[in-house]
């Protein structure tokens, strides 16, 4: 098989990943409910995690780094602990289902930062003449999960510092190839998978959590502390931290995390864009089909997205998986994007790319395309 | 043998502050706090030497680090000395 769905899931890992996995089911029990070498080795693996992400993202406190089962999962903490029910936010176009859903589920006033394909400038003047005091939350996607668009965080993180609107960034598949410095963008939250760029296993996620800001919790139950009280502890990481931790999961989040700072992000960038350069034109040559992606990648990193006149998505997703290749068709959880690109109707398919993946794959990818539409 | 227990928030602040004291110079361990020094249930504590104790508190202070209690352990017994 020939994986090309890195955005949903990065499927071939760093093998210490594994390596990591097996090691914390053989050693480590959990962490913060013991003093015994099973429990504190569980301990160290997760404090070691935590320091690794925090300064992946200029954090200089572990204890603002949460572990959550997936990005949704952060995004849910994020959203509800600033959103009041009927609040009111302005969010981009490009919004996933994981930050519109709980809006929908507040009944939020929803102001949407309309802007087209690959125009960041346009996305920044929309925030600009949304974002006021008014507002509860500015909630952003960092790089849209359908084509791969970058968004102005960094500059709609100012313009949030200057209203004083909390920022909540998406950063789902911008983690492991993007840098952020949470420090200087001075965002109320940032939400990730541990299992995308992060090369983690799948049930992980992190929220990190800005200074000065108490989170609601969405689950209470036990941390390993403060025992007797019955109200959840009110620092971190423990008040959003109830229950067993999933150890193997965050041993592996660490090894696919360390794997990411050898590798370089910016490395990992560039490669995944020349992917993505290479799928981009060699697609755009085949009859009937669209590619949505600037010439030059502006504004995009290793997502793209493309469509074939005729031809339902869903269906070309199909023929593609029958012969060996994983992709990812139809409305991929963002509607709000899809409408925003114009592409709702049609839905698209969307090829994804991980440090994993080489030119040769993209080549026999565009093969089987052409195969399949001739 | 005699020695400190620095009671921890959590076991994630005592890691913070075993690091700190790494950081310094301060040989210490991490222990679960023995249930009857804690006012509200679990807690983590680093203990360290009776020797060790002002190097501690000052690599804590730099860091901005705040022990909930401090005791001492002699002869059998935990004093509380600080908070």
């Amino acid at each position: 098989m020939i994986y090309l769905d890195s955005a949903a899931t990065t499927f071939q890992k760093p093998s210490a990943v594994e390596a990591a996995m097996v090691e914390a089911l053989r050693t480590m029990s959990s962490p913060g409910r013991g003093g015994y070498p099973a429990a504190l080795a569980a301990a160290d693996a997760a404090f070691d995690c935590r320091n690794a992400l925090a300064e992946l993202y200029g954090l200089k406190n572990p204890e603002q780094v949460v572990f959550t089962a997936n990005a949704t999962h952060a995004l849910n903490i994020a959203i509800k602990t600033l959103v009041s029910p009927g609040g009111r936010v302005a969010i981009s176009g490009y919004e996933h289902n994981a930050v519109t859903r709980p809006l929908a589920a507040l009944e939020a006033d929803v102001r949407i930062a309309e802007a087209p394909l690959f125009q960041p400038e346009a996305v920044l003047e929309s925030f600009a003449s949304l974002v006021d005091g008014g507002l509860e939350a500015v909630i952003c996607t960092h790089v849209s999960n359908v084509f791969g668009f970058i968004q102005p965080v960094e500059a709609i993180a100012a313009l949030c510092r200057t209203w004083g609107v909390p920022l909540i960034i998406d950063d789902s598949q911008a983690a492991g190839v993007l840098p952020l410095d949470m420090a200087e963008l001075g965002a109320a939250f940032i939400a990730m998978p541990g299992h995308k760029g992060l090369y983690g296993p799948q049930g992980t996620g992190v929220l990190l959590c800005g200074s000065g800001i108490q989170p609601r919790t969405l689950l209470e139950g036990g941390t390993g502390s403060l025992s007797i009280q019955q109200e959840m502890p009110d620092f971190l990481p423990d008040r959003l931290e109830a229950g067993t931790h999933n150890m193997p999961g965050i041993a592996g989040l660490l090894a696919g995390v360390r794997y990411v700072r050898r590798q370089g992000m910016e490395g990992i960038c560039r490669r995944e864009r020349q992917l993505t350069q290479m799928a981009a034109e060699e697609l755009r040559v085949l009859p009937g089909v669209t590619v949505y992606a600037q010439p030059d990648l502006h504004a995009q990193t290793g997502v793209l997205s493309f469509t074939a006149e005729g031809r339902e998505v869903e269906a070309l997703g199909q023929a593609l998986g029958e012969r060996g290749i994983a992709v990812r068709a139809g409305l991929h959880c963002a509607p709000l994007a899809h409408r925003s690109a114009g592409t709702l109707g049609s839905g698209t398919v969307r090829i994804s790319f991980s440090d994993f993946n080489t030119p040769e794959e993209v080549s026999r990818m565009v093969s089987v395309v052409r195969e399949i539409l001739s | 043998m005699d020695h400190y227990l620095i009671i921890a928030r959590s076991v994630t602040y005592a890691q913070r502050m075993q690091r700190a004291l790494a950081r310094a110079g301060v040989r210490c361990q991490i222990f679960r706090a023995p249930r009857d020094l804690t006012e509200m249930g679990c807690a983590y504590a680093v203990r360290v030497a009776v020797s060790g104790l002002t190097d501690a508190l000052t690599a804590l202070h730099r860091e901005s680090l705040d022990p909930v209690q401090i005791f001492l352990y002699q002869r059998g017994l935990y004093q509380e000395v600080g908070r």
